[in-house]
């Protein structure tokens, strides 16, 4: 009997974007006949495993239909075999690894276990392993705990521990400062750690290129004869297809085809999956196509990721490129003739008028859509400042009545067409022309106005809309407004920020002309969040994994429930930032630089900031810098805490520019009296030129308690400064550990809001910046390398318009 | 209980396939790429709702049993009932080894009676096609026959292999003949009967001569000359008996020239299932090209293969050309080899450079290989 069990970590989410909204990513298929899961069940059969515990997390069906009752892999057993076990606190959000606190959920398991051996190893890995040499050499080494590392030396979260160990750390998982075997190996002093990099192909698939990347693997010879061994079998759930038919015309290279499909065009370097139809004419190539999956006559596919049961329509063309390969959702229908007619309408938008990110996101949507070739408009009120500056540009369109209440209002539209782009302005003296934009007490009639105004120019527009894209709250009331008119068009809401709702007056639904308004609504308030929720025909937000937050209370409050029930509808789309912003041709900071001479110039921005801030000068200090709304949101509960432990530590120095809460501003001048000479503090918002900040500091501190995406680690990122992020929302979902060993990841991140975590890493980072001069540039390299733009945003987008 | 339980006969050598069933029952010879002949009587059967199946073996069965193990891949493995194997014994007074199809059923009346059914449906278990016995059993019933023949049209040059039925306007058989020399009908017998119980137990226990051997020969006769109610069913989709090599090559080239054979490559149609072997899908590499073919699992195509059918795992090397053949499993091809019109034997190893471009369909074997065809240097 082995001495081994196996512990199956199914449950990190990963970065898949659409090939997770049914399945956990251990069910992803690969290879065109396999699912994830098969490697690591395989592997457990061919090392005489019976053992096994799998921790699954979300949607999990598929991934328990492909394993039934384990038989395929020997592993229904009557004693032992494999379990299933699904976690018990459904409020605890998802990590990147299992956590102690998750295995504790289910303790008994272990404790039953008669082996003395854990391997645990994750459910989405490609290799051909025999797991007791593993043990072999953790025996050999007498060591505590070995990690194993992929033949390119990345992290593979595979650990062997003895379950005594494993379960000392089981059982105290609230005491320790471990959240998970990763930690411990990293951290943990005494043990007696081993490291085995093995040599053979061996890939953790955490993200939908990286699942793109391995699969492309498979069609060189060398991987095939690593991964699929005469002796040692992988295996896969039992299907019945009939074998794969060519016709006449097929022509197929370098491309690997499963049972059941049927080629009648072109394949070229692909992997085609079960029963999957390409029909005369089409040419597939680069891509990877999933079971059942239709390519129609003439249609062209590069580049693509194409989940199960995808129809292509003919004469389509789907090209992705090597570094954003198109990715399909589960029986979508693609097709890129499509005519596509946009109308994005938001209270702002970039370069008319700012005053957050939301006005960058809707302005650069707008470009990209026409660079795409789709039909793109936006509109807008018309605020005076917009009349002001813009007043040669704005042609009069039309002018119409509107009735809101039991009054009628005069309203104009006008446009101003740049680049193909059209934007169309709403003008109306009663609700608009006003010093600000926000912030009056009427704001929901201002609002709601708008959307009844927008409505009466449909037909006014150069095309009528397929799609309205509307932005928070304010358009809030403009799906139900369609609704109740009868009008088909489909919407999308996008959800920026979920603190601001718009709630007002319950009467301002029956000015809008909703009859029976209680309805639509509770506690008596017309809350222009929920009803727009409730309403559009999808809604997202700015990022995957605050999209998968706000299943929680924590994160969505009092609209939990109304997420909750559209959580089907609901996608996550990550913003990115605009393509100019970066060092290199930065004007206000004192040396221009890119990746070429990063370092020297970091060094001379460094002391500039140093002079300007008046602060020590000198490169042997860690600059900690922060450009915030500084407000509880951005984590300064547990900063001021932090910061008053690191600050002890004399090469630290700390910047920060900014303003906000009065409780915090003093707390940060108490910090600066006790550390005068490495403290600065800025509190003029000059959100225009922070550019000194992000060029001067060595890191960026950003952790939030809740972030639903971010553009300031984004920036810093581009400027090679490192950010130190709290794992949440769009942080997560931009930012990836460092890691020493394989010299990957761009940051530092945490998983617990509280100080010790926070100066956990903090320490860590500085340790780095001052002991290992390599590593510390390799990250800024990795740092400047990341690649977040939103032309891909705009991409997912359209994506995203062409499944309502 | 069980309304209808079916029985499959794997009883003859198949001597006419040559060194294919040297070492292979017939039902398991392989078909159509991934699939051997017992496949579509298994899945009929599967899909047909039947539960019960009692598979007399007799001639070389570990092979079949091996593959049909407990009938999971066709969805027949069941508490009560599922698939039984009745391999042939010897009682105590005197040595049976079964003399004939229809002397098996006898010798097993016991499992068919512990079911208690009220019909018998007795099958071949290597015939090419798709059908529903439940429409079979409908037309039984309402014939309110004892035993009911399904039948289908043959080539009339053909007809001669089979058993030729004659039939009244009622579809009723009035006449039998056993692979006659000159047909006179082209209606032939499917191998296929579907009885009422209680007409099987008297055909077998009131008849003291035990000379009904066989169905076909003795037992189809014997119900004509005593008066049963004898009805045809009549089946008129694709239907092949691959009793030859030169039939068993037609119909994988039937299959590859209609890109709707039986249905197979649709998923709105009743599946055939076929035991899955774990193996990767198969690739076709640079240099390789593949027309008009069927391909299974596990393959490797370095090279030009045309108008063929491809099992799993066979190689077929860089510069070779297979052109309207048939290629068994576990095949390997070398390099810059010709085969044309050839069915290869499983397991085979072509060398490289070899040549043969057949007229008439040879049956290539690793003991005929190089007598058939040769080596180019």
């Amino acid at each position: 009997m082995s001495s081994l069990f196996l512990v199956v970590d199914a449950t990190s989410s990963g970065n898949f974007a659409k090939l997770t909204r049914h399945r956990v990513p251990g069910a992803i298929p690969f290879g065109g006949k396999y699912r994830l899961i098969d490697f690591t069940l395989s592997n457990c059969k061919n090392s005489g495993i019976n053992n096994v515990a799998i921790f699954p997390y979300g949607n999990y069906r598929s991934l328990s239909d492909h394993i039934g009752s384990g038989d395929r892999w020997d592993l229904s057993r009557r004693h032992d075999g494999i379990f299933i076990l699904p976690p018990k606190n459904l409020s605890l959000t998802i990590e990147s690894e299992i956590s102690f606190q998750r295995m504790y959920e289910h303790s008994e398991y272990f404790y039953r276990s008669n082996q003395e051996y854990a391997l645990v190893t994750p459910a989405n890995m490609v290799w051909n392993v025999d797991y007791k040499d593993f043990l072999k050499i953790h025996l050999d080494n007498n060591s505590d705990i070995t990690e194993v590392l992929s033949d390119m030396r990345k992290v593979l979260k595979t650990y062997i521990i003895s379950k005594k160990l494993l379960l000392e750390y089981i059982e105290n998982y609230d005491q320790i400062a471990f959240r998970n075997l990763s930690d411990v190996f990293d951290y943990a002093p005494g043990l007696k750690k081993h490291t085995i990099v093995i040599d053979t192909f061996s890939y953790n698939i955490n993200s939908a290129k990286e699942l793109y990347e391995a699969n492309m693997q498979l069609l060189l010879p060398e991987v095939r004869q690593q991964l699929f061994l005469e002796e040692r079998p992988i295996f896969s759930k039992e299907t019945m297809s009939a074998p794969s038919r060519y016709g006449d015309f097929a022509n197929v290279k370098n491309s690997i085809i499963a049972s059941g499909a049927v080629i009648e065009g072109e394949v070229i370097n692909s992997i085609i999956g079960r029963k999957v139809k390409i029909h005369y004419g089409a040419k597939v190539a680069n891509s990877i196509i999933m079971n059942q999956s239709i390519i129609e006559s003439d249609a062209v596919v590069e580049y693509s990721v194409f989940d199960k049961e995808t129809k292509v329509l003919a004469n389509s063309v789907v090209t992705g490129d090597e570094y954003e390969i198109f990715v399909s959702e589960k029986k979508q229908i693609v097709t890129s003739h499509q005519r596509l007619a946009i109308l994005q309408l938001s209270a702002e938008c970039y370069p008319f008028i700012k005053t957050g990110g939301l006005a960058d996101v809707v302005g650069a949507l707008a470009e990209e859509f026409s660079e795409l070739g789709k039909k793109s408009q936006v509109m807008l009120p018309l605020y005076p400042q917009i009349k002001e500056k813009y007043n040669l540009l704005l042609e009069l369109k039309v002018s119409n009545s509107v009735i809101y209440g039991n009054k009628k209002y005069r309203v104009n539209l006008y446009s101003v067409v740049n680049s193909n782009t059209v934007y169309y302005f709403v003008e109306s003296y009663d609700f608009f022309d006003r010093e600000k934009i926000y912030g009056y007490e009427d704001d929901g009639d201002r609002f709601a106005f708008f959307s009844v105004a927008a409505l009466s120019f449909l037909d006014a527009l150069e095309e009528k809309p397929d799609i309205i894209h509307i932005h928070d709250w304010h358009l809030g009331l403009l799906p139900l407004i369609l609704k109740t008119r009868g009008l088909k068009i489909k919407t999308l809401m996008t959800i920026h920020n979920l603190e601001y709702q718009g709630v007002y007056d319950l009467s301002i639904l029956e000015k809008v002309g909703i009859n029976n308004p209680w309805q639509y609504t509770r506690l008596n308030k017309a809350n222009f969040m929920e009803i727009g929720l409730n309403h559009a025909t999808k809604i997202s937000t700015v990022s995957e994994t605050y999209k998968d937050e706000l299943k929680y209370e924590y994160y969505s409050r009092n609209l939990v429930e109304t997420i909750n029930k559209r959580y089907r509808d609901f996608y996550g789309i990550l913003n990115g930032i605009k393509k100019d912003i970066g060092p290199e041709d930065d004007l206000e900071i004192a040396m221009k630089y890119n990746l070429v001479n990063v370092f020297s110039a970091k060094k001379i921005n460094k002391v500039d900031l140093q002079n300007k801030m008046g602060i020590l000068e000198g490169n042997e200090f860690f600059v900690l810098g922060m450009v915030t709304r500084i407000v509880e949101q951005k984590g300064f509960e547990i900063i001021i805490p932090a910061l008053h432990q690191i600050l002890e530590n004399s090469l630290i120095e700390f910047v920060i520019l900014g303003t906000g809460d009065k409780l915090y501003l003093e707390q940060l001048r108490q910090l600066k009296e006790r550390f005068p000479d490495r403290v600065s503090i800025n509190l003029e918002y000059d959100a225009t030129k922070p550019q000194y900040i992000y060029a001067g500091a060595d890191a960026f501190l950003m952790p939030s308690r809740y972030e639903p995406c971010g553009i300031g680690q984004m920036v810093a990122l581009k400027y090679g400064t490192i950010p130190i992020v709290r794992q949440t929302g769009g942080l997560n979902d931009t930012i990836e550990n460092f890691d020493v060993s394989s010299k990957r990841g761009n940051g530092f991140k945490f998983f617990n809001y509280d100080t010790r975590d926070l100066v956990f890493q903090l320490n860590n980072a500085f340790n780095l910046f001052s002991n290992s001069k390599f590593d510390w540039q390799q990250i800024i390299i990795n740092a400047m390398n990341s690649r977040f733009s939103l032309s891909d945003s705009a991409r997912k987008y359209l994506e995203l318009y062409q499944i309502i | 209980m069980k309304k209808i339980i079916s029985m499959i006969l794997v009883g003859g050598r198949g001597t006419r396939l040559g060194d294919i069933t040297k070492t292979t029952a017939k039902p398991a010879v392989s078909f159509g790429a991934k699939y051997r002949l017992i496949d579509f009587t298994l899945s009929n059967i599967s899909n047909s709702n039947i539960d019960v199946c009692g598979i007399v073996t007799q001639y070389e069965p570990f092979e079949l049993m091996n593959y049909i193990g407990s009938g999971a891949s066709w969805d027949l493995d069941y508490i009560d009932g599922g698939i039984r194997f009745l391999t042939p014994y010897s009682q105590a007074e005197d040595v049976l080894w079964q003399k004939g199809t229809a002397h098996a059923i006898k010798q097993y009346f016991r499992f068919i009676k512990d079911y208690q059914p009220e019909y018998i449906l007795i099958l071949s278990g290597d015939h090419i096609y798709k059908m529903d016995y439940n429409l079979m059993l409908k037309h039984h019933v309402a014939a309110k026959a004892e035993v009911t023949i399904a039948a289908t049209t043959v080539n009339f040059k053909e007809a001669s292999r089979f058993g030729i039925l004659e039939i009244n306007e009622k579809n009723q058989l009035t006449t039998f003949y056993e692979k006659p020399d000159n047909p006179v009908s082209n209606l032939a017998s499917m191998g296929i009967y579907l009885f009422s119980y209680k007409a099987l137990e008297r055909v077998f226990f009131d008849d003291n001569d035990n000379q009904l051997i066989d169905f076909g020969r003795n037992i189809i006769p014997y119900c004509l000359n005593h008066n049963y109610d004898v009805s045809v069913y009549k089946f008129n989709d694709y239907w092949r008996d691959v009793g030859t090599v030169e039939s068993l090559y037609r119909a994988n080239m039937e299959m590859v020239e209609d890109p709707d054979f039986l249905g197979l490559n649709s998923s709105k149609n009743l599946p055939i299932f076929s035991k899955s072997l774990n193996l990767q899908p198969h690739a076709v590499l640079e240099g390789g090209s593949v027309t008009s073919s069927v391909i299974a699992d596990g393959s490797l195509i370095c090279g030009k293969v045309r108008h063929s059918t491809i099992s799993y795992q066979v190689t077929v090397g860089k510069g070779s050309v297979v052109e309207d053949s048939v290629i068994f499993p576990n095949v390997t091809i070398g390099k810059n080899s010709v085969l044309k019109k050839v069915v290869i034997d499983k397991g085979v190893i072509i060398p490289d450079n070899y040549y043969i471009d057949a007229k008439k369909v040879v049956l290539i074997t690793q003991n005929n290989l190089f007598e058939v065809g040769e080596v180019h240097e």
